[in-house]
């Protein structure tokens, strides 16, 4: 009971909803009971004036919240409402990703590259009034170099760090302890000092209890009720210009379908994919004048990862991979009979481009295209001359069998939520199929369990890539695998290679941009070669919006780009609402039509209880 | 949820429970302190069972916490710490029913929030989309089931009986796909009327913020009404065809009583009996039923939070959902034991 | 247990309650009087109208089923050689459409309606196979082990079954093996109660107490005097079981927590969703599955509901 108490008073903002809900149920039982929902139409215009004289823009998200403490929150929503409400060192430039002012204005690193000094501008207030200092800075980045709850979410930015100090209130200084090229991508959100110290257990505190939260981002945190909506003030006064909309809300909904539903009705103005629109719902959205469909280049890749025999750093094997993946041919030969463009052109309809290197080539400057000869072309002919030479030959029935006679078969794992998995998943099964190789598709809703185990023969994979590749070309190296079978590492798919780890570092200790992007392009080539990491797509970012609400809106980048889960607060702060009152129309004839409804209902319920009543009779008279 | 629930026809209502106290009145006090006894005991083997039964799922919870992300093994032991993961099962187990017992039901992995709160912060939701179902179908499946029963073997019967069937045979899923399509999204004459899923548009207050709800939650609540009813409207219907067979309604319309009278004042409280019955072990099963009805309409509801909570899993969110759930059922089921010898006239109190 | 099977089994029970204990007489004579009361069995069977048209539909779908393999084939499955174009609306070449990667969607509903009713009927016959076994030996031995057993079973009584089935399905792999475990041990409880009871009614009477002194076994009272008379009231439950199986087949298959390389009707409309068809309003897409699924449903209990009628006719449930 307790902790229903601390809930219930440390709570500022909107809370006591409970006994105007209790209220509702009431009154909504009697509306239904008596036939008609006739007092919605004119509540629901009353609810237009409100929003037309604020300008609220809703967007539909298919994702909780999973925490609205930036030292916890991992998942991308909750990262996205960070970056509006806090400052981080950096941003990017929304035309092509560069690095710009964020929090701090200009950065120098010292000749031997260890010492890194920021200047912190001074025109950033916290929306107490507080003026956000480098203090703030230097205490974010200490709490979570010393404080283990604190760590959970963004602790790999800090590892490399020794000390961190404000010399004065413009002035940050991170001393490494190695170099470091990437301390002008650090995605840290910087909090309060004055808000934050006062905060006793970092692991709990979820900064959900009073609104609004101190923040000094383009907007402002002023409400949040778990699994319904997440709602943000524009903060005017915010150094960069304030935000168009007055308001911005992010509703959750279960499920995407239900979101473009919503957005189809004008219930919302945006809607995200989580992570894309299937093709259907894009194709559908299309015909609606009002909507536009955004149908840009995504910044994820969509691999088939092999599992390389996983082991720990300290040489123990983990789970039980199939022993013929360690023949590179054998790598080769599945991929070689994956037909990418089949998969482009029928699971992901158009909306995506054809897998080529590790990084999408929205990152242009880093992406690599593999040479004609190194390149894994669909060719199931030559898939069958490799599985062959690598001494897998077809037995009586057609299947491929191993030294023992075993015949192959792979286990694939899959995410239950994901329908590109399932989909691509049975064309898998149907090209193996011809090579003679069978697969179990492996569906799980969580598939890390047995992904940390190594208990899987191929994986479906995917990450979002960062305007600096670093932490995607990290997780690839050896140093991520787990110390023992019990650490939990930073690998993605337990890759380890000598060549690859050497190339690593040294784009890491490169502080010139341009010999960084060639030795990116290195490890990419190395690890297209291995064939542990096929990248099978590029999924196009597919979201939609309303034309109606919304007038113009930011890409990134902002020729061909996407809206949501930008890296940068650029789409939401430059959003311009439109100026036709938005759906008003659309409410008023729903209106109509519910006044219409109400009166069929209420007639309805008249002619049965006439009907009742002549019944009655009708029995007496018997 | 019914569709996996008991099957819909039989005299016995649903889950054939035991009967009340046949030795009259003295019994009563004796016969409640079983019950409850009983109910306490279960609720005790459910907590055991919420328990050991997510501890089956594979897996370390602190890999399924940390979501592959990055973990030093500081870091692991820490969250074992925390999450009294290093314990012994039995240590565990006991420290867990300890902390039951004071309305702790631990801590959630994804939202790091206690459990309770969570909960708490669904469970109204969930009672308001059950509750004004639960009154609405009880209401109408006892109406109509009247009506079946008394005019039993006509057309109308014959139709009501039939709907009542096939709409219990639906998919409630399905239905609230269906309703979604056609009354929501619109199908070209018909335009959207009703919110596409939620609970509130958000931001409305006072009145316009009840009738906000009240509009999110016609959808779901037909559906809930639509495949729920028919059960009710079967048991009603069948416990009034064996009271119509009885002597005493003959007499009673010997003694010239009018038709509607014999059916208003005594067929209709006997058959009262196994129909109140139903309608409490519905009204616990309806809690857990609406996990499908709150995933299609979006509604913040228990049902909603166990599904994602399971795809997760978020193992002590989970446990606590499940024992809510079981408990929910549980109370209605003692409700019902409780209730069924003061409406039996049989019995005399 | 298929539903001949059951059928014979029963009307042997009929032969039991309606004539007393089957006295062990040539074996013609038993077989004359199995075929008399499986006569009489049919005849009240057909008064129900209702029972007689769930049963016709019934036979169509298990026809349907049976011929999947040569009216469509696997071939349906294949989404390299998939014929149409994604999401075709209805057409003279795909009366129900197309699905998202271009199969024909009638195909696929044929071909689903095999995995339907088989995980209807294996699941049901589990929950069924539980409760009357649980039933019986509960309600013969009396005692501690019919108080450990009672105990058990209320305690899976008050366990909300869907979300125990949820949780089944997903603590294992996913599998339709999976799927009729989770539907079969959640939902037999229900039987074992009433089983029981029918157990101790017939154990009370006397020709069991006869039937003990003449030196009968335990194994020699369930299986020849008890077994036959709760065998009317075990295959009324299974009817109505099945029914509910299918439903919550569809509804674990909806959940995503079916196997996602087999096609069923719970899958397909699970695929439907995930499509993204509630949005576009293709309501083609969700209508087929959903309707195949009520109407078996609905014909098993029909069907269900007669054969209870029929053999209790005090009940009055039908008609």
């Amino acid at each position: 009971m307790s902790a229903h108490d601390q809930h219930g008073s440390g709570r500022t903002g909107p809370r006591p909803r409970r006994a105007r809900l209790l209220a509702a149920a009431g009154a909504a039982a009697f509306l239904l009971a008596s036939g008609a929902v006739t007092p919605s139409a004119p509540a629901a215009r009353a609810a237009d004036g409100d929003q037309g004289q604020k300008k609220v823009l809703t967007v539909a998200v298919a994702q909780s919240v999973d925490s609205l403490s930036p030292f916890l929150a991992v998942r991308l929503l909750s990262t996205s409402i960070h970056r509006l409400t806090y400052e981080y060192l950096t941003n990017y430039d929304p035309k092509d990703n560069h690095v710009i002012p964020g929090l701090a204005t200009e950065w120098k690193s010292s000749p031997d590259k260890l010492t890194w000094t920021y200047t912190i501008r001074s025109d950033s207030t916290w929306s107490d009034g507080e003026q956000a200092t480098a203090e703030d800075a230097a205490w974010t980045f200490n709490k979570m170099m010393t404080d283990d709850g604190a760590a959970t979410a963004n602790g790999s930015f800090v590892t490399n760090f020794e000390k961190v100090t404000a010399p004065s209130p413009t002035q940050l200084v991170i001393r490494l302890k190695k170099p470091q090229a990437t301390m002008t991508a650090l995605d840290v959100p910087i909090v309060p000092k004055h808000v934050w110290e006062k905060v006793g257990d970092f692991s709990k505190f979820n900064n959900d209890k009073t609104f609004p939260v101190v923040g000094n981002g383009p907007f402002v945190l002023t409400d949040y009720e778990p699994d319904s909506y997440v709602r943000l003030a524009a903060n005017k006064d915010y150094w960069r210009g304030a935000p168009k909309f007055d308001e911005l809300v992010f509703r959750y909904y279960k499920d995407q379908d239900a979101a473009v539903a919503a957005l189809r009705k004008g219930e919302v103005s945006f809607v995200a994919g989580s992570p894309s629109l299937t093709p259907a719902q894009a194709a559908s959205l299309k015909e609606d004048e009002n909507i536009h469909v955004n149908d840009a280049p995504g910044r994820r890749f969509y691999a088939l990862a092999t599992n390389p025999g996983a082991r720990a750093k300290d040489g123990t094997e983990i789970g039980d991979g199939h022993p013929s993946l360690l023949d590179q041919r054998v790598r080769h030969a599945l991929f070689m009979a994956v037909d990418r463009k089949a998969i482009v052109d029928k699971v992901f309809q158009g909306h995506a481009v054809e897998g080529e290197g590790y990084i999408p080539p929205r990152f242009s400057q880093y992406f690599f295209e593999p040479s004609a000869e190194q390149e894994l072309a669909y060719d199931p002919a030559e898939a069958t001359r490799l599985l062959d030479e690598a001494g897998y030959r077809k037995n009586a029935d057609g299947k491929r069998v191993d030294k023992d006679g075993e015949p192959l078969n792979y286990r694939v794992l899959c995410h239950a939520t994901d329908p590109n998995d399932k989909a691509v998943g049975k064309y898998l099964q149907e090209w193996w199929g011809e090579l003679g190789i069978s697969m179990t598709l492996d569906c799980r809703d969580n598939v890390t369990d047995p992904w940390l185990a190594g208990e899987y023969d191929l994986a479906f994979d995917g990450w979002s890539v960062n305007p600096d590749p670093d932490f995607v070309l990290s997780i690839h190296t050896c140093a991520a695998l787990p110390a023992t079978p019990k650490d939990t590492g930073a690998t993605d798919n337990f890759i380890c290679d000598e060549k690859y780890d050497e190339l690593y570092a040294r784009q890491l200790g490169e502080y010139d941009a341009g010999k960084r992007t060639e030795i990116v392009k290195q490890m990419q080539s190395r690890l297209y070669d291995l064939g542990y990491m096929n990248v099978m797509a590029y999924p196009n970012a597919v979201e939609a919006y309303r034309k109606d609400h919304i007038e113009s809106i930011t890409t990134m980048p902002s020729s061909a780009g996407n809206i949501y889960g930008q890296d940068g607060y650029w789409s939401w702060w430059s959003a311009v609402p439109a100026d036709s009152g938005d759906s008003s129309g659309d409410s008023s004839s729903t209106a109509v039509v519910i006044w219409v409804a109400a009166g069929g209902a209420v007639l309805v319920g008249l002619a049965v209880l006439f009907a009742l009543r002549r019944r009655a009779s009708a029995d007496e008279r018997e | 949820m019914s569709e996996v629930a008991s099957a819909p026809a039989g005299p016995a209502p649903a889950g054939g429970r035991a009967a009340g106290p046949s030795r009259g009145r003295r019994a009563y006090p004796r016969y409640v302190a079983g019950k409850l006894a009983g109910a306490v005991v279960s609720l005790f083997a459910v907590l055991v069972t919420s328990f050991f039964l997510f501890r089956m799922i594979p897996g370390d919870p602190v890999k399924f916490m940390t979501g592959g992300r990055p973990v030093s093994a500081e870091q692991i032991a820490v969250y074992r710490r925390e999450f009294g993961l290093d314990l012994p099962l039995w240590r565990q187990f006991t420290e867990y029913c300890g902390k039951a017992l004071t309305g702790d039901l631990g801590t959630s992995y994804q939202f790091r929030a206690p459990v309770v709160d969570r909960i708490t912060e669904a469970l109204p939701n969930t009672l308001l989309l059950t509750g004004t179902a639960f009154v609405l179908y009880t209401a109408l499946g006892a109406f109509l089931g009247t009506r079946s029963a008394w005019r039993h073997g006509r057309l109308g019967d014959r139709l009501n009986t039939g709907l009542a069937l096939t709409l219990y045979s639906v998919p409630s899923f399905w239905l609230g796909l269906l309703l979604i399509i056609v009354l929501s999204v619109g199908v070209d004459p018909i335009p959207g009327l009703f919110p596409t899923g939620g609970m509130e548009s958000g931001g409305e207050e006072g009145f316009a913020y009840v009738v906000d709800v009240a509009h999110h939650l016609v959808l779901p609540v037909v559906t809930l009404v639509a495949v729920e009813y028919g059960q009710t409207l079967l048991v009603t219907r069948s416990a009034l065809l064996d009271e119509m067979g009885g002597d005493y309604l003959t007499t009673a319309r010997a003694k010239g009583l009018r038709d509607d009278l014999v059916r208003r004042r005594h067929a209709v409280p006997n058959a009262l009996l196994p129909t109140v019955t139903l309608v409490f072990v519905n009204l616990g099963r309806t809690v857990a039923g609406v996990i499908l009805v709150e995933t299609v309409f979006s509604w913040p509801g228990l049902g909603g939070l166990f599904y994602q909570a399971l795809s997760v899993p978020d193992l002590p969110l989970v446990q606590g959902l499940f024992f809510v759930f079981a408990a929910a059922v549980i109370l209605m089921n003692t409700l019902a034991d409780l209730l069924y010898p003061l409406f039996d006239p049989r019995v005399g109190r | 247990m298929t539903a001949e099977k059951a059928e014979t089994t029963a009307s042997d029970a009929i032969a039991g309650t309606t004539e007393g204990p089957a006295a062990p007489g040539p074996r013609a004579l038993a077989r004359r009087r199995r075929r008399a009361s499986v006569a009489r069995f049919w005849r009240e069977f057909r008064r129900h109208r209702a029972g007689v048209f769930g049963l016709a539909a019934l036979v169509l779908f298990v026809l349907v089923a049976l011929t999947a393999p040569l009216t469509v084939g696997s071939d349906v499955e294949s989404v390299t050689d998939a014929p149409g174009r994604p999401l075709e609306s209805p057409s003279g070449q795909f009366p129900l459409g197309t699905d998202q990667f271009g199969r024909s969607l009638l195909g696929l509903l044929v071909w689903g309606s095999r995995v339907s009713l088989l995980v209807g009927l294996l699941a049901a016959a589990l929950s069924v196979t539980i409760g009357a076994l649980i039933g019986i030996t509960a309600g013969h031995f009396r005692g501690w082990y019919a108080t450990v057993m009672m105990r058990i079973t209320d305690w899976f009584l008050v366990m909300p079954t869907l979300v125990l089935a949820i949780v089944l399905a997903t603590v294992l792999s996913r599998s339709l093996g999976t799927i009729v475990l989770a539907i079969g041990v959640t939902t037999w409880p229900t039987t074992a109660r009433l089983v029981r009871a029918q157990t101790l009614a017939v154990e009370s009477r006397p020709y069991i107490e006869r039937a003990k002194a003449l030196g009968g076994g335990h194994w020699h009272i369930m299986s020849r005097h008890v077994l036959p008379n709760v065998m009317p009231l075990v295959l009324a439950q299974t009817t109505l079981i099945i029914s509910s199986a299918i439903l919550a087949e569809a509804t674990l298959a909806f959940l995503g927590l079916g196997d996602p390389t087999v096609v069923s009707w719970g899958g397909l409309l699970q695929d439907a969703r995930e499509a993204g068809s509630v949005s576009s309003g293709d309501w083609w897409y969700l209508m087929p599955p959903g309707v195949g699924i009520a109407a078996v449903a609905l014909a098993f209990t029909l069907c269900g509901r007669a054969v209870e009628a029929v053999l209790n006719p005090r009940l009055g449930v039908s008609r």
